[in-house]
C-alpha cells in the first residue's frame, strides 16, 4: 500500500438492534481495509449523527476474536472446544441432520431463533422464506423482553406499534407542550432518534416529564422527575386519571369519537351490550345511551355524538354501563393518597401531573419497552395510552409529512403463496416445547443474531434442562458468545461492514446498508448462508442473487417512488411524502375500530380495563421477604444488548458489570462503593462489583443487561431472572419474560 | 488588518447526555492511548451517579479537554517550545519535539495533558487542528450524541459560538488562574417543575 493510495468514501448504515436510531455511516476505506468511520450526511443535515458504539464499529470488524471459519463441536456442549471444517461439510451435516430430524418428528421440530435483526431486513426475511418453505417453525424474539409492548399495545389499538399514536409527530418535530416520556432511557437506548429531539424539544419550549423507577440520564433532562416503584405504573395511571375525572377535566369529544367510552357494558356479564340484547336490527352492533332521548341506541355516526359518557341504565332488564363509567368506577378507588401509597410517588405530584397532562394544549407520550418488561407491563403500556386517550392526545391521522413506511413482508412470509406458511412460536414458549414437548417437541434449533443463552431468562434452566433435550444446535455467530459456546455447528458471520442490507430506517428514511468491504475470513452475511442452505435443500430456486437478490424482492414488494439502489449509494431517502393537505389516517385494528379503553375479551381475565395488578416477584409491598429487593436491568450507552461487550476501547471507559445499589441498602448491608457483592435469589448467585448510587431508589438493585457470562465472577444477569409465562399475554400475542419484575437479596461477598 | 481568529467551543450541559462519544470519537481521530476528553459526572467521584437523595437529584456531566488558553501556563512550561500557541488560538502540542519532561503536566492548571507511558510523551487535544487546517470541525463536535459542543471563532461576531456566548449564561472553569480559557460552558437550564 502506498502514501497515496486513495481514500474511497462508501455510504453505509448501522442496522445494530437500536435499528430505530440506524446512523448512516461513511466508511472511509483505503485498499481494501477500513480505515474510518464517519456519520454520513442525510438530506436533513440534523440527522447526520453516531453514537460511541457505531464509533468503534471498526473493533468489532476487525476483533482478533472473531470466529474465521465453519467450526464443528468436538468437546462437551458449553465446553467451547470446536474444530475447523468447510462449508461444504457444514451443509452436510445441516442437511444430513435436518433430514434425519424432520423424518422423526417432522419440520416442524426444526426452529429458526432468530434475535433482533436491528434495522436488518434481508437477514431476518431469508429465515422466513426458508422457514416458510420447509414449513419448518420460527421461533419469535419478541418475548425476550419486547412482547409486553405490543401484546399491550394490540388490546388498545389493534396494532404492534403504539408510537405513531403516541408520538409519531414527535419523530417529525412537531414538538408538543409537554412531553411525557414514560418507562424508557433514550438517553442510553435511542440516543439520536429519540434523545437528541428531546433536548430540541426543550429548546423549542416543551416542558419535559420523565417517569421511570431508576433516576436515568434521561430523567436528569427531565423539568420534573416522577420516581415510582417498578411495576406500578398502571396504579400512577389510574391515579392520574383519577384527577383527570374528578377534575372533569376529560376531552370528551375526543373520547366519543375515537375511543369505545360510551359504549354500554353489561355489569353482569362484563360484555359488551350488543344489539341482539335488545331486538335491535342489527345483532352484533354496539349499543349507546342517547342522552337527549334519554333511551338506548345502536352506535353510529350521528348516535355516539349525544352518547352518555356516564351512569348506569337498565335496558330490557339488563344493567349496563358506559366504559367510562366503568373505568370511572375502578379510577374512584385511587386516589392521590392510595396512588402514592402503591408507587412511592408524592401525593401533590400526582394531583399536578394530572391536571397538567389534561389541560396542556398538546401531550405526546414518549415510550418503549422498559415498563412493560414486568409481569403485568402490557397493562402498564394500557393504563399509559388511557391516559392519553381520555384528555385526546392520541394522534388519529398523519397530516403532513410521511406516510407511515410499513414493508410488504408477505414474499417472505409466504414464498408460495397457495402453500402453509411457518409454524409459530415465541421465544418463552421455546422453553416448554423443547423440555416438555409442549405444544409439540423441537429438537433441533438453529439461532441467529441471537445471545440467547445470555439474553434470556433463567440461564440454569436453559443450560440444565433446555440444551440437553435438543439433538441439534445451529449457530450464526461473529464471536464465540455464551450463546455459540453450546451449540453443535457454528458458522462465521459478517460484520455489518461486510454485507448489503435494505433497511426501512430511521423514520422517515430508507438507506442502503452498502457492503463496504469483502467478508473477512470465511464469512458469510445471513441471507447468503440462508441461500446457500435452500440450494443444498432444494429450494434455491427462492434465493437467486443471495443477498442481493432478496434486497431486490423486498424493494419490488411495494411502491418506494424513485427511490432504488442507485439513489440509494450516496444518500438517504425520504419515504413519499402526503400532498399538501392531505390526511392518512391512523385506523385502529380492535374489533370495534376504536381505541378501546375497555377490551371485553379480557374480561374474564379481570383485564377488561388497565387494572393495577402487582408484581410477580418485585417485593415492592412492604413486609418481612426472604428476598426483599426487586432486580432491575437498564440498558448501558456501552452495549446494544450484548454486542460490544467485548470490544476494548469501550471496556477502557465501562470495565466491568456492576449492580448499583442505594445507600439505604447500602448501609445496613455493610456495602461500600466498589465491594464486591453476591446477589442472589433460590435461582441462582452472581457476583460482582458494587456501585453506591443514588439513581436507584431503596429497594432497588440495577444490573445493565447484555454483559456476557463469563464477565461475571459469578453466575449472571440472566441467572436471576424467571420464566414465569403471563398466560394473558400467551393469549393475546406471544408471552414476556419479566427481567424488570425480579425478586434478589445482596450480600458483601 | 482584522482581529486575528480565537477558534474555540462552547460545551452546552442542558444538551450533554454524559455519553462520552466525544472521548471516543477524539481518541480514534487522533490514535492516542489516552482519552483526551475526560466526562466528569459534576459533584461527585463516582462517575455517572446523581447528587442528592431519590428522587430529588441532579445529574450533570462536564466534559473536560485542552481549554486552547488565551495565556497558556503550558506554553510557558515547556523548555523545548513543544508546545505553541497558534495565531488563530490552537495551543498544539508537537510530539515530535517533545522529551517527555513533563513540566507541562505540572503547569497546567487543569490538569488535563496526559502523559503517554508508552512513549513517554506528553500529549493533549489539538482541537483537532489537522481537520481545522481543511475546514473542518473538531471531530468530537462532528460525533456528539446530544449536539452540545459548538466550535468556531470566538473573535468573530458572525461566528454561530460568538452568538450563542451572547445569550446564555456561560462560564470558565478555573477563571481565577488568569488563563482565559477558549473552551466556555454553557450550564444547564432551570428545571421548570409542575
Amino acid at each position: 500500500m502506498t502514501e497515496n493510495e486513495q481514500i474511497k468514501l462508501i455510504r453505509t448504515a448501522c442496522p445494530a438492534h437500536c435499528g430505530i436510531d440506524c446512523c448512516g455511516i461513511l466508511a472511509h476505506v483505503k485498499g481494501n481495509r477500513i480505515v474510518k468511520l464517519e456519520p454520513a450526511d442525510f438530506p436533513d443535515e440534523k440527522d447526520r449523527r453516531i453514537c460511541l458504539r457505531g464509533l468503534v464499529s471498526l473493533d468489532i470488524t476487525y476483533h482478533p476474536d472473531r470466529i474465521k471459519y465453519p467450526m464443528k463441536r468436538i468437546g462437551e456442549r458449553g465446553e467451547g472446544k470446536f474444530e475447523r471444517i468447510s462449508w461444504e461439510e457444514a451443509y452436510e451435516i445441516i442437511v444430513v441432520k435436518f433430514k434425519e430430524i424432520s423424518e422423526k418428528y417432522g419440520w416442524k421440530s426444526i426452529g429458526w431463533v432468530l434475535g433482533g435483526p436491528g434495522a436488518g431486513t434481508t437477514k431476518f426475511g431469508a429465515y422466513l422464506r426458508l422457514a416458510s418453505l420447509t414449513q419448518s417453525t420460527r421461533v419469535s424474539a419478541w418475548g425476550y423482553g419486547d412482547a409486553g409492548l405490543p401484546c399491550g399495545s394490540r388490546v388498545i389499538f389493534g396494532h404492534q406499534f403504539p408510537y405513531l399514536y403516541l408520538f409519531g409527530e414527535f419523530w417529525q418535530r412537531k414538538y408538543p407542550e409537554l412531553l411525557m416520556i414514560w418507562g424508557t432511557n433514550p438517553a442510553e437506548s435511542m440516543p439520536l432518534q429519540n434523545m437528541r429531539k428531546v433536548l430540541d424539544a426543550k429548546e423549542y419550549g416543551t416542558q419535559v416529564i420523565v417517569i421511570d423507577p431508576r433516576f436515568t440520564v434521561t430523567a436528569s433532562k427531565a423539568d420534573e422527575f416522577i420516581g415510582l416503584k417498578p411495576g406500578t405504573d398502571s396504579a400512577l395511571a389510574l391515579g392520574i386519571m383519577n384527577v383527570i375525572f374528578q377534575n372533569n377535566l376529560h376531552d370528551k369529544e375526543f373520547i366519543l369519537e375515537h375511543t369505545n367510552g360510551a359504549y354500554l357494558v353489561r355489569t353482569d356479564s362484563g360484555k359488551m351490550l350488543r344489539g341482539k340484547d335488545v331486538d335491535a336490527k342489527k345483532p352484533e352492533a354496539y349499543m349507546v345511551w342517547h342522552e337527549s332521548s334519554n333511551f338506548h341506541k345502536t352506535l353510529s355516526r350521528t348516535s355516539v355524538k349525544e352518547a352518555s359518557l356516564t351512569g348506569t341504565y337498565m335496558i330490557n332488564g339488563i344493567e349496563c354501563k358506559p366504559v367510562i363509567q366503568v373505568l370511572m368506577d375502578l379510577t374512584s378507588e385511587y386516589t392521590p393518597e392510595k396512588t402514592a401509597e402503591i408507587t412511592g410517588v408524592n401525593k401533590d405530584l400526582i394531583v399536578k401531573l394530572g391536571k397538567r397532562i389534561a389541560t396542556a394544549e398538546t401531550v405526546r407520550f414518549l415510550t418503549h419497552m422498559g415498563f412493560t418488561r414486568t409481569y403485568h407491563g402490557d397493562i402498564s403500556l394500557r393504563g399509559l395510552i388511557s391516559v392519553a386517550a381520555i384528555t385526546g392526545n392520541v394522534t388519529t391521522s398523519v397530516n403532513s409529512g410521511h406516510v407511515p413506511g410499513i414493508l410488504n413482508w408477505n414474499p417472505f412470509l409466504k414464498a408460495i403463496p397457495d402453500k402453509p406458511s411457518f409454524h409459530r412460536i415465541g421465544i418463552l414458549n421455546l422453553y416448554e416445547a423443547v423440555i416438555s414437548s409442549n405444544p409439540y417437541p423441537i429438537k433441533a434449533l438453529w439461532f441467529a443474531f441471537i445471545n440467547f443463552l445470555n439474553q434470556c431468562a433463567n440461564a440454569n434452566k436453559i443450560i440444565e434442562e433446555f440444551y440437553p433435550k435438543l439433538e441439534f444446535i445451529v449457530q450464526t455467530e461473529l464471536f464465540l458468545t455464551p450463546s455459540a459456546r453450546y451449540a453443535d455447528l457454528i458458522l462465521p458471520v459478517c460484520s455489518f461492514l461486510e454485507f448489503s442490507d435494505f433497511l426501512a430506517q430511521p423514520y422517515p428514511y430508507v438507506q442502503l446498508q452498502q457492503k463496504v468491504i469483502e467478508p473477512l475470513y470465511e464469512s458469510k452475511s445471513d441471507a447468503n448462508i440462508v441461500a446457500e442452505l435452500a440450494e443444498h435443500l432444494g429450494f434455491g430456486e427462492y434465493f437467486k442473487g443471495g443477498e442481493e437478490g432478496l434486497i431486490d424482492l423486498i424493494m419490488a414488494s411495494r411502491s418506494f417512488e424513485g427511490i432504488n439502489r442507485e439513489t440509494l449509494k450516496t444518500q438517504a431517502r425520504k419515504l413519499p411524502t402526503l400532498p399538501e393537505g392531505a390526511s392518512f389516517p391512523l385506523s385502529f385494528g380492535t374489533p370495534s375500530g376504536k381505541i378501546e379503553l375497555y377490551a371485553e375479551q379480557l374480561y374474564e381475565d379481570g383485564e377488561a380495563l388497565p387494572v393495577y395488578l402487582p408484581p410477580i416477584e418485585a417485593p415492592i409491598t412492604p413486609g418481612e421477604k426472604k428476598y426483599p429487593l426487586t432486580l432491575v436491568n437498564g440498558h448501558s450507552r456501552f452495549r446494544t444488548h450484548s454486542m460490544f461487550a467485548n470490544v476494548k476501547s469501550l471496556l477502557d471507559l465501562n470495565p466491568e458489570p456492576i449492580v448499583d445499589i442505594n445507600p439505604i441498602d447500602a448501609e445496613t448491608r455493610n456495602i461500600s462503593n466498589n465491594d464486591i457483592v453476591t446477589v442472589f435469589n433460590d435461582r441462582a448467585r452472581t457476583t460482582l462489583k458494587a456501585r453506591i448510587s443514588e439513581s436507584v431508589q431503596p429497594g432497588i438493585l440495577d444490573i445493565t443487561e447484555g454483559w456476557w457470562i463469563e464477565q461475571f465472577k459469578e453466575g449472571s444477569l440472566n441467572h436471576l431472572t424467571h420464566d414465569i409465562i403471563n398466560p394473558v399475554q400467551d393469549k393475546v400475542y406471544e408471552p414476556n419474560m419479566h427481567m424488570n419484575d425480579v425478586a434478589v437479596e445482596v450480600e458483601k461477598k | 488588518m482584522s482581529k486575528s481568529k480565537r477558534l474555540g467551543m462552547i460545551v452546552d450541559q442542558e444538551r450533554c447526555i454524559g455519553c462520552e462519544a466525544c472521548s471516543v470519537a477524539c481518541r480514534i481521530e487522533n490514535n492516542s492511548t489516552d482519552f483526551w476528553i475526560k466526562v466528569e459526572t459534576q459533584g461527585t467521584s463516582v462517575k455517572d451517579t446523581p447528587v442528592g437523595r431519590f428522587p430529588d437529584l441532579t445529574l450533570n456531566f462536564l466534559p473536560r479537554l485542552c481549554n486552547h488558553c488565551e495565556n497558556p501556563p503550558c506554553v510557558d512550561s515547556c523548555p523545548e517550545d513543544a508546545l505553541q500557541k497558534r495565531n488563530d488560538g490552537i495551543v498544539i502540542l508537537d510530539q515530535d519535539l517533545c522529551t517527555g519532561c513533563k513540566a507541562c503536566l505540572d503547569a497546567c492548571p487543569y490538569n488535563i495533558i496526559v502523559f503517554d507511558e508508552n512513549n513517554h510523551l506528553a500529549e493533549k487535544c489539538n482541537l483537532c487542528a489537522h481537520r481545522v487546517d481543511k475546514g473542518l470541525e473538531p471531530f468530537c463536535v462532528l460525533c456528539c450524541e446530544g449536539q452540545a459542543l459548538h466550535f468556531g471563532d470566538l473573535n468573530d461576531p458572525e461566528s454561530n459560538i460568538t452568538k450563542i456566548l451572547s445569550k446564555d449564561d456561560v462560564f470558565q472553569l478555573k477563571p481565577d488562574e488568569g488563563t482565559n480559557p477558549s473552551i466556555y460552558y454553557i450550564r444547564p437550564k432551570p428545571k421548570r417543575r409542575l
